[in-house]
């Protein structure tokens, strides 16, 4: 199945599983207090590392030029990140709400198979419709993410992996995963 | 109709300023196809230049995506930034 196609109406549709589109959710609204949490002060903030990868120097060998840089796109930078980030949450929740439920099964003895099997109700999948600017954020706010995600792993310039602990794993199979749905959906707008 | 001689376009101050380029720098975390899709899309070059761009960037670790005045260079870093890629801008012959 391919995740992103075009409709009829020129807008991209993306299917995700439910618990994909959740897992979205929770990183890209983390993702957005990062941003907000770096305040109107962009040069101070920079010393923040994935502030700083978000806002890179402009000038490598000038921190004057730099900082002035920094005053001077920051602020516009992240708010557009943020804006970004708010627009594939919207994409996302109206998603998730448009969703159904499986009806809870009622049927005689339906208690005591789901003590047996205590599993979620199952969702349908979650069908997004992005027109070609939600597509734009979409695409910048995935690509945000891994970034910060690829600074919180610790990853060297030559791609290796640096962070250790129990979270390491599951941050790892999170910035695959992210990645793939980056590369399939440039794939999907590259016509 | 209006046609404009580009010679004459070209102001003294423009010609004399030495001047600065954008550069790309590679990273291990950006998309190969994100980093080609954004020079296509951002600097509206052929998938073919974009292409040569971004393997450039690949195995280079850098390259000049575009040359003109100081002013635009930092629009062009401050786009860069935008998409999340790693940009910046100095002075062509440095």
């Amino acid at each position: 199945m391919n995740r992103f196609g075009l409709a009829a109406s020129g807008n991209l549709l993306g299917r995700f599983k439910p618990i994909e589109a959740d897992l979205l959710q929770l990183a890209i609204v983390q993702l957005v207090e990062l941003f907000d949490a770096a305040g109107e002060d962009v040069v101070a903030a920079s010393s923040d590392p994935v502030l700083r990868r978000m806002l890179p120097d402009a000038y490598p060998d000038d921190e004057e030029a730099t900082a002035e840089f920094r005053r001077f796109t920051g602020n516009d930078l992240l708010a557009a990140k943020v804006f970004n980030a708010r627009v594939v949450l919207a994409t996302l929740r109206a998603a998730l709400a448009d969703t159904p439920v499986t009806p809870a099964d009622n049927s005689p003895g339906a208690a005591a198979r789901r003590a047996r099997a205590p599993i979620a109700a199952p969702r349908e999948t979650v069908t997004l419709d992005l027109d070609p600017e939600a597509v734009q954020s979409w695409l910048r706010t995935l690509n945000d993410l891994r970034l910060t995600l690829a600074e919180r792993l610790l990853i060297s310039s030559d791609g290796a992996l640096h962070l250790d602990g129990d979270e390491a794993p599951f941050l790892n199979e999170l910035y695959e995963w992210v990645g793939m749905v980056q590369e399939s959906l440039i794939y999907a707008i590259d016509i | 109709m209006t046609v404009t001689d580009p010679l004459l376009d070209v102001r003294p101050d423009t010609v004399l300023d030495p001047p600065w380029v954008t550069v790309v720098w590679n990273d291990p975390v950006n998309l190969m196809s994100y980093v080609s899709y954004v020079f296509r899309s951002y600097f509206g070059v052929t998938p073919e230049e974009a292409e040569r761009l971004m393997l450039q960037v690949h195995h280079n670790g850098k390259a000049v995506v575009a040359t003109g005045n100081r002013e635009s260079m930092e629009r062009h870093v401050e786009a860069m930034h935008g998409y999340g890629l790693w940009a910046t801008l100095a002075k062509a012959d440095s």
